[in-house]
């Protein structure tokens, strides 16, 4: 049986596929991504920017694409391009140039437009591509999994460190901004770190799917209507849950990755909302 | 009522504008510690203008406002000074989040920037939940609270910093005049207690005249007067609301329990 390239025997359980070195490698990864990006996506949600990350990601095509022909490492140059596009977005708003939709839609398809050309100019690494289009953390080598670990983390650690400076912008960012707060300099910081997010999970679901990650597991929790507290803890909760259930089906079954992830997180979405309006 | 020889808030010949429009017009007035002061005026006279101005979000064309003595363009002390605006109520009721997280913002600037909320923080929280009767919905989610409730969870949020001025733009339009009344109790009663000063944008006549201690009254031009056993604020009103505005005051009408001693 094979899982994204890896060979495992056929009758390995689901616990026996822990054993495996290149689940461990997909679960580290996998899981530190989820809940970045979870915990990123409860803050979009609520501040009605959930297509910022879809935008973001469609615009580090570009970036991947650059790497592969300079022939540097694709998820960094990803990271600058994104990094660029997200800064970008928040100035065209901020100067009202454009609303966020419409802000989010030029860069988007600008990124996307600078990918295209690299790729014909280059002749085309398919190949390669296409495994950042639709994700391959199974096959995660150990440079990219030391940055998307590195990434997750420095974002975890942000959002933990500035919970509370966060939760009361997103609710009131004027009444932050009168209370102290550097809203302005957050904002910045907040909008990179949906960018390295975004980078981060690339690697695991695919530029494609990777809105899935961020906005499913968010929307999910808040469908329980908790505290603020409770909200982040649940949607990182499900998306961690997501992930892992998808490590494990797609690689005993061997089904594609990230679509296994994404069916698994609407499944949850599904039976949370039903039982939500049914209890 | 002026203890204290330095004003708290000092506006003087202050001027803004929204646009090209003029909306407050050479404002010039004193508040002192401890005042209880009711602002009024017409809808669109300019009083959510001038509070804005104050607390130095919209600039002004000229003037000087003066916060604590100093010059408020390079004041940095904002943590004495809270606000609620007209519209804190009207936020997201999905947005999820409980009274008890919702006061505790109120602890949250740029001294514990990065930090946790410390044991004394919450303590804090907890008391003003009680101060201001939310204590049986202190985990209930804000959405899930009425019109009154909601208004009190934003002023327990202002009060639990500790700020020496309170400033609140029509923070119970829509309520019913017990609740009204109340609140306008419970403001007095902290305006004593606690010396605190008060700014308090409102429609109420009545709970101006009889429980405040001055009355600032802006339609454009902003006239301002002392509320004492004389006060007599058929004028006043009437530069403000036009000619054939009637209202008929008289202070020692006020019942007894306005006074809360």
């Amino acid at each position: 049986m094979s899982a994204g390239g890896i060979s495992i025997a056929s009758d390995i359980t689901w616990l026996g596929i822990f054993g495996y070195r290149f689940f461990q490698n997909a679960l580290l990864g996998g899981t530190l991504a989820a809940a970045a990006c979870a915990w990123v996506g409860v803050f979009l949600i609520l501040r009605r920017e959930s297509m910022l990350g879809d935008g973001v990601a469609h615009t580090a095509f570009g970036g991947i694409a650059l790497g592969l022909l300079l022939g540097i490492s694709p998820l960094l140059a990803a990271l600058a391009v994104s990094i660029v596009a997200v800064l970008g977005i928040a100035y065209m708003k901020k100067k009202g140039l454009a609303n966020s939709d419409s802000a989010i839609a030029v860069i988007m398809a600008m990124g996307f437009a600078l990918g295209l050309i690299i790729i014909s100019l280059a002749g085309g690494f398919n190949v390669e591509l296409f495994s950042y289009l639709f994700g391959s953390i199974l096959t995660i080598g150990t440079e990219d999994l030391l940055i998307v670990s590195a990434l997750a983390l420095v974002t975890l650690a942000f959002l933990g460190t500035f919970y509370k400076e966060l939760m009361s912008m997103t609710f009131d960012e004027e009444a932050a901004r009168m209370t102290g707060i550097p809203v302005q300099a957050m904002a910045v910081v907040f909008n990179i770190l949906v960018a390295t997010t975004i980078v981060v999970s690339i690697k695991v679901i695919g530029i494609i799917l990777v809105t899935a990650l961020m906005i499913i597991p968010g929307l999910t929790a808040l469908q329980l209507k908790l505290s603020f507290r409770r909200t982040v803890t649940a949607a990182v909760g499900f998306g961690v849950l997501a992930t892992v259930l998808g490590l494990i089906l797609s690689s005993l079954y061997s089904i594609a990755t990230s679509g296994v992830i994404v069916f698994t997180a609407v499944a949850m979405f599904a039976f949370i909302a039903t039982y939500r309006r049914l209890g | 009522m002026a203890e204290d020889i330095t004003p708290i808030l000092e506006v003087e010949n202050l001027d803004i504008s929204r646009g090209s429009e003029l909306v407050v017009k050479n404002a010039s007035f004193k508040i002192f510690k401890g005042e209880y002061v009711g602002m009024i005026g017409p809808n669109g006279g300019g009083k959510t203008t001038l509070l804005l101005g104050i607390l130095g979000v919209l600039k002004p064309d000229s003037g000087i406002i003066k916060m604590f003595g100093t010059d408020a363009r390079t004041f940095d002390q904002w943590e004495r000074v809270a606000y609620v605006s007209q519209n804190a109520v009207n936020f997201d009721s999905s947005f999820p989040m409980t009274v008890r997280e919702m006061v505790s913002l109120g602890r949250v600037g740029r001294n514990n920037l990065g930090r946790k909320l410390s044991a004394e923080d919450w303590k804090a929280v907890d008391e003003h939940i009680v101060l201001l009767g939310l204590e049986d919905v202190a985990n209930k989610r804000i959405g899930e609270l009425s019109g009154g409730q909601k208004q009190r969870v934003f002023v327990a949020k202002a009060l639990v910093r500790g700020p020496e001025l309170l400033l609140l733009d029509e923070p119970i339009a829509g309520v019913d005049p017990t609740v009204q009344e109340a609140f306008y109790k419970k403001l007095s009663d902290l305006n004593i207690q606690r010396k605190l000063t008060i700014v308090i944008v409102s429609h109420d006549m009545a709970a101006v005249f009889c429980r405040m201690s001055k009355v600032i009254c802006v339609s454009r031009e902003v006239n301002v007067s002392e509320i004492n056993e004389d006060f007599e604020p058929t004028e006043l009103l009437r530069k403000a609301y036009g000619e054939h505005f009637h209202f008929v005051f008289h202070k020692h009408e006020c019942r007894g329990d306005f006074h809360s001693e």
